[in-house]
């Protein structure tokens, strides 16, 4: 994602910061405090509600202003729950169908868009963009009219589907940069090797695309498996998408049942997030990128 | 390149062109895949929005403005206009909120600052509904925040937030400020602190130095966290439907009414068409003044 480009390209600048900072501190600075206060109040703010879903999944009473004491009552009640569980399912499998369709596409057209010179290319990178500033209600509804429009009627494949068609957008996105970085001499050099074109781009590129390729996948799966708004809209009557069924269940009234729900999915995709930023570490510091990089 | 014997590049040169082919073939899926199910459903709406309805209430395709003439009912101006109440006030208090902490983290952060942005991207990632969930638990009538202020006297028993357009507003903060940090910490992360430094040299007090060196090197950060935010912020009926009363609703919840209470499809697509054109004028706005820094900068 785009939002987690900034964490790492600033690392290279980390020294000359901390020269920098060395010397404002001879100066002698005061501590910010207030800065530093409000920074602390925003990181309060922003775990409490985190925090309150997690205390409460654990509470032994039915309420969510009073804990009673420990128990694990309502993750018991989750695992037998088969409507709750059925939905989980429903999300699982809309999430690997949605992450292996568009990486198998965003690979393709990431390579493609990079390394075209066409005009079709441009406009292809054009598109590409539309889901990223179009908000998530305005595709929602459009899939589902094109879905009712074309007389299919609305199940899990049609959230496949529609997932599928904006999670193409971020593995685009996330690969561009990717491949832009990459040497295509090294490509050129295969090919002098005796290998052709397409042997080239199999052998060489994806290989080194590898650790981008798998953080950008287990991105989208922890994307499409929180997604609600398009699975909304998109869903067919039954088995509904979990954060579907989560909605109508707070919407009609505090079940605590959907504290345990929430508490294990904050765990799975905080996990899953941190697993697609760390991936990238398991292949050596730059991603296995430094052997075809130019730099 | 230079280094391969003149020789070789004609052969090259042919095998390029057979390249440029694979290019192609390998674009070509997504972007058919793309066009057929983004464009054209996109396309959908605009031709719905001037459809109609059937006896029935099944929607029908032809040429009616009456959906479009409806949205002039004050009915639904009253709620665009509070939409873009709240999501302006929303994209203002993220502004403020955000500054401070991405100022703090990218200049006071030392070593932790990555571990800091971290810790506020991750759980952005977690799922939306349960986020707001627990918001709206934390901002209940006995829940933490408002026990929290009536003991420290802020509050009284009657004060609420949820059901209050307060109570909409902190549901879109709360949702979307990370949108406003991260473009402002790349901004900052960039900043040239020797510019501080060179207005306190010059005297400038810390407060003029701000607000005539820190602030305009950043501007431009800031007018990518105000679009990043404004856009969902717009688009949300989520925080609507949890933290505010029936008399709350923004434009997101009148297009979902449309669609699945009211079964008027046409006058539905005629609103997300109307959240289309507001959110454009938007992007408009931000793309003109961004080349017009673009222009000074490379004057």
């Amino acid at each position: 994602m785009t939002l987690l480009r900034p964490t790492s390209a600033a690392a290279p600048a980390r020294p000359a910061v901390r020269g920098r900072s060395r010397s404002r501190r001879g100066r002698a600075e005061r501590r910010p405090r207030l800065l530093i206060a409000v920074t602390a109040l925003f990181f309060a703010l922003l775990y409490l509600p985190i925090a309150v879903v997690t205390l409460f999944s654990f509470n032994s009473k039915k309420s969510l202003t009073v804990f009673g004491g420990f128990s694990l009552r309502w993750y018991r009640a989750f695992v037998h729950d088969d409507v709750l569980l059925s939905s989980l399912g429903t999300s699982l499998r809309i999430s690997l169908v949605a992450m292996a369709g568009s990486v198998l596409l965003g690979v393709a057209l990431a390579l493609g868009l990079v390394r075209s010179r066409t005009r079709l290319g441009s406009l292809a990178g054009l598109v590409m963009l539309v889901p990223l500033i179009t908000p998530e209600i305005v595709t929602g509804v459009a899939s589902m009219l094109l879905f009712k429009g074309l007389g299919i009627t609305l199940s899990t494949g049609t959230v496949m589907l529609a997932e599928i068609t904006f999670s193409i957008s971020y593995v685009t996105v996330i690969l561009r940069s990717r491949v832009a970085a990459l040497n295509p001499e090294v490509e050129e050099a295969a090919m002098d090797l005796g290998a052709t074109r397409w042997q080239a781009v199999r052998l060489v590129t994806l290989p080194a695309l590898l650790p981008a390729v798998l953080a950008s996948a287990v991105l989208i799966f922890a994307l499409v498996f929180d997604d609600f708004v398009l699975a909304y809209f998109t869903t067919g009557v039954d088995p509904q998408p979990l954060s579907v069924r989560i909605y109508s269940a707070i919407r009609f009234g505090v079940q605590p049942t959907i504290n345990a729900v929430g508490t294990l999915m904050l765990a799975g995709s905080i996990g899953l997030i941190a697993l697609a930023l760390f991936i990238p570490r398991l292949f050596g510091r730059r991603g296995g990128l430094d052997i075809l990089s130019g730099e | 390149m230079a280094l391969l014997p003149r020789s070789a590049r004609p052969r090259r040169r042919g095998r390029d062109t057979t390249g440029a082919r694979l290019w192609t073939w390998l674009m070509l899926p997504g972007t058919l895949w793309m066009t057929a199910f983004l464009i054209a459903s996109l396309l959908l709406v605009a031709v719905l929005a001037v459809g109609t309805t059937d006896a029935l209430g099944n929607p029908r395709f032809g040429f009616d403005l009456g959906s479009v003439r409806a949205l002039a009912d004050p009915a639904y101006t009253e709620v665009l206009a509070r939409s873009l109440g709240y999501a302006v006030l929303t994209c203002v208090i993220c502004l403020l909120i955000a500054y401070p902490v991405a100022y703090t983290i990218a200049l006071h952060g030392g070593r932790y600052k990555h571990a800091l942005i971290a810790a506020i991207v991750v759980p952005f990632f977690a799922n939306y509904l349960v986020r707001m969930y627990g918001w709206s638990v934390v901002l209940s009538d006995d829940g933490p925040l408002l026990r929290a202020l009536r003991a420290v006297g802020l509050a009284d028993d009657h004060t609420k937030i949820l059901n209050t357009g307060v109570g909409v507003v902190a549901g879109l903060v709360y949702g979307f400020v990370v949108f406003m940090i991260i473009p402002l910490y790349a901004a900052l992360e960039r900043l040239d602190v020797s510019l501080i430094e060179a207005g306190r040299d010059l005297y400038g007090g810390p407060v003029r130095t701000f607000f005539f060196v820190t602030l305009p090197a950043t501007r431009q950060g800031a007018a990518a966290g105000l679009v990043l935010v404004f856009l969902p912020a717009m688009g949300d009926f989520v925080s609507a439907q949890l933290m505010g009363g029936p008399d709350q609703i923004m434009i997101g919840n009148l297009i979902q009414d449309k669609f699945f209470q009211g079964q008027n499809w046409p006058l539905g697509s005629a609103l997300t068409m109307l959240l289309m054109l507001v959110l454009l004028v938007g992007m408009f706005g931000y793309l003109r003044r961004t080349r017009k820094d673009e222009a000074e900068a490379t004057r």
